[in-house]
């Protein structure tokens, strides 16, 4: 606690000393290696510039982060008054998140989100690995129409949809129960994830299949075999991509589930967090930034992948 | 004699169209057992096609195919006990190269009983044969064009098939490592005794590798036979042009045409035997020396509009000037004559009339 309140009150400090602590790490390891020549003064010189740009685009992209992480543990008098909103001037301190743990069903919506998220991920994977294999092979002319025809779902928009959907849920007796975003999500995961699953196989080429049916392998087997561990990282990349997706939804969430402790993250927090013009800022933001690391985490590592993924569709369709 | 002895592998009737391409269109063959043959034709022409249906990559819209005397035409790749090297060897780039040889024998792991050891006895003893037996923990992807290709074939040689297919496996090698592939591919083939399908559009590759050569053009076959049968005695006008470089010269009469190789067409003063060959009086527009050869252009008189060439060794000394009339000659067996429509080798015609 007493390290934590010290980062905070300097943080603005230590970021800058950490910044020109490792930019003179960096040089001293190039004047290391290649000696503190005059040419490598000019070097670094000449190249510095290009650096300070890059910072520039990071703090922006770093921006929010660092928005929800020095507001979460702000006093109230200490938020509310201005200017300078960036510092400290009132100890820290952690009752803002103890509250959004203790006093609110915080917990409860990340256990529903990470449910609904991890099953309507396996049923997403279940339904459109063999459909998006089956729409990059298989088929020809009209297997390119109907993955159109299919992604043409996705994008039909929830608003249109939830009145349906919700007396559909109704129904099959799931309301105000997590199993009923669990069975409406993958309207829209799937056709988008066949989508870039497709793209994924169609990058493999079909020579390795047809050399693994010679080499004594039957259909099922030459996918499992060789066009899975070839898409693997396409397919994560898949995952990670449909997981965010369930996070962020907010009508279904919304329309289907009155219940709080049987609500998602998406529409929790802010019902819990709001009420009417009141906002409690602290614990809100420190809820966002909680989830907000692991997806912003598991995003870059897959970052390359993902990227390529929607560009092979595109390109090859 | 048939009910004897029964070809390896037999085609009847195979045809392939895709919509209304005739990919191939009608095609008898049989191949024999330890025989290495060559499928040779343009880009086109179906003899890819041809192959991978014999391996089961492709149904046959019509007809039959048979491996070791059973009909095999229903039957997929797997049960068909042949394999395959792939123009891009195929090899699979998340396996290193012991997996990617070990893969067809964890296929068959289950009927034929193999365990760990005899997996890895077979592939050593495979990779040995073609000496890649130091590279069996690279991945593909580290390995050079040859070593791939050396990978390929013994990923198709290691369950010891009927008939191994090789779809131009040396196309993507560099000139000079081609010709010492070639010449070890065959070595190999002879050694091991093995069934080989080839399918090139490179008649060099063709001519020095089969023990026969299926020409192939628009789906059908051209001709069957030797090497040297193919070159000296051709079925029709196709097969004629299509092997030898210059190609042969046609000339057009009015019910048939004639042709004679570049290398048969040499100045009277060379040829051995003047009286039983024909003299033609030759204008030389141009000359390449080639090296080993000189490559002449012109036409022959009163056949102004038909180019002819003449490949005349570097080594005998003749001098050939641009832009004079020499006179030259052709063996009369070296003409050939072909029919006009249906392009089909017939007899010897008079030539008093036409030149």
């Amino acid at each position: 606690m007493g390290i934590l309140v010290w980062i905070l009150q300097h943080f603005w400090t230590l970021l800058v000393v950490g910044f020109v602590a490792l930019v003179a790490l960096r040089i001293a390891w190039r004047f290391r290696k290649y000696g503190a020549t005059r040419a490598e003064l000019s070097y670094v010189i000449r190249r510095s510039p290009f650096y300070l740009v890059v910072l520039v685009f990071c703090l922006f992209a770093a921006a929010p982060f660092l928005i929800m992480f020095m507001h979460s543990f702000k006093t109230d008098g200490d938020l509310y008054r201005r200017p300078q909103p960036f510092v400290y001037r009132q100890e820290p301190t952690l009752d803002h998140i103890e509250a959004l743990f203790n006093n609110t069903a915080y917990l409860d919506f990340i256990r529903n989100s990470v449910v609904v998220g991890v099953a309507v991920v396996i049923i997403t994977l279940i339904l459109s690995l063999p459909a998006a294999y089956a729409l990059a092979r298989l088929t020809g002319r009209w297997g390119e129409r109907a993955g159109i025809l299919m992604f043409l779902v996705y994008l039909v928009p929830p608003t249109l949809l939830f009145i349906p959907m919700f007396r559909i849920v109704v129904m099959l007796g799931l309301k105000d129960s997590p199993w009923a975003l669990i069975v409406v999500y993958p309207s829209f995961t799937v056709p988008f994830s066949m989508w870039l699953l497709q793209g994924f196989f169609k990058a493999v080429p079909p020579e390795l299949e047809e050399a693994a049916l010679v080499d004594g392998y039957n259909r099922v087997e030459a996918f499992l075999r060789v066009v899975l561990p070839l898409s693997l990282p396409g397919i994560v990349s898949t995952i990670v991509f449909t997981f965010t997706l369930t996070l962020h939804e907010f009508i279904y969430a919304l329309v289907f589930i009155a219940d709080t402790r049987q609500r998602t993250l998406s529409v929790g927090v802010p019902t819990e967090l709001i009420l009417g013009d009141v906002y409690f800022w602290q614990p809100l933001l420190a809820a966002a930034l909680i989830i907000a690391i692991p997806v912003g985490l598991a995003y870059n590592l897959f970052l390359d992948s993902l990227v390529q993924g929607f560009t092979m569709g595109a390109v090859k369709g | 004699m048939g009910a004897i002895f029964m070809s390896l592998v037999e085609l009847r009737g195979i045809k392939k169209y895709f919509d209304k391409v005739r990919a191939v269109d009608g095609v008898d063959l049989e191949i024999d057992e330890g025989e290495f043959l060559v499928i040779l034709g343009p880009s086109g022409c179906g003899k890819t096609t041809l192959m991978r249906m014999i391996a089961g990559l492709e149904n046959p819209t019509a007809g039959q195919v048979f491996i070791g005397g059973a009909d095999v035409t229903a039957l997929p790749p797997r049960k068909r006990g042949v394999s395959m090297v792939f123009q891009s060897y195929a090899l699979y780039p998340h396996m290193n190269v012991f997996n990617n040889i070990a893969f067809p024998l964890k296929a068959q792991r289950r009927e034929k009983k193999f365990d760990r050891r005899a997996i890895r006895g077979k592939v050593v003893d495979t990779a040995r044969l073609l000496e890649i037996d130091m590279l069996l923990d690279r991945r593909p992807r580290q390995l050079s064009g040859g070593q791939r290709q050396r990978v390929a074939i013994a990923r198709a040689m290691v369950t010891q098939p009927a008939v191994i297919l090789l779809d131009e496996p040396l196309s993507n090698l560099d000139a000079k490592l081609r010709a010492n592939a070639r010449d070890e591919l065959k070595e190999f083939q002879r050694s091991s005794n093995i069934t080989a399908v080839f399918v090139t559009h490179d008649q060099i590759e063709a001519m020095g590798l089969g023990d026969r050569i299926v020409v192939m053009s628009d789906g059908k076959i051209q001709q069957v036979g030797t090497p040297q049968l193919i070159y000296d005695d051709p079925a029709n006008e196709f097969v004629a042009t299509f092997l030898g470089s210059p190609s042969m010269n046609i000339l057009r009469a009015d019910a048939w045409s004639f042709g004679f190789r570049p290398e048969n067409f040499l100045p009277k003063t060379l040829a051995d035997n003047p009286e039983n060959s024909r003299i033609f009086d030759y204008y030389v527009k141009r000359v390449e020396y080639l090296g080993s050869d000189r490559l002449v252009y012109g036409y022959i008189r009163g056949r102004d509009s038909e180019l002819t060439l003449a490949k005349v060794p570097s080594n005998v000394r003749v001098s050939l000037d641009v832009d004079s009339d020499y006179e030259f000659a052709v063996h009369n067996s070296d003409i050939k004559f072909f029919d006009r429509v249906s392009g089909q080798r017939i007899e010897h015609q008079d030539l008093g009339g036409v030149v």
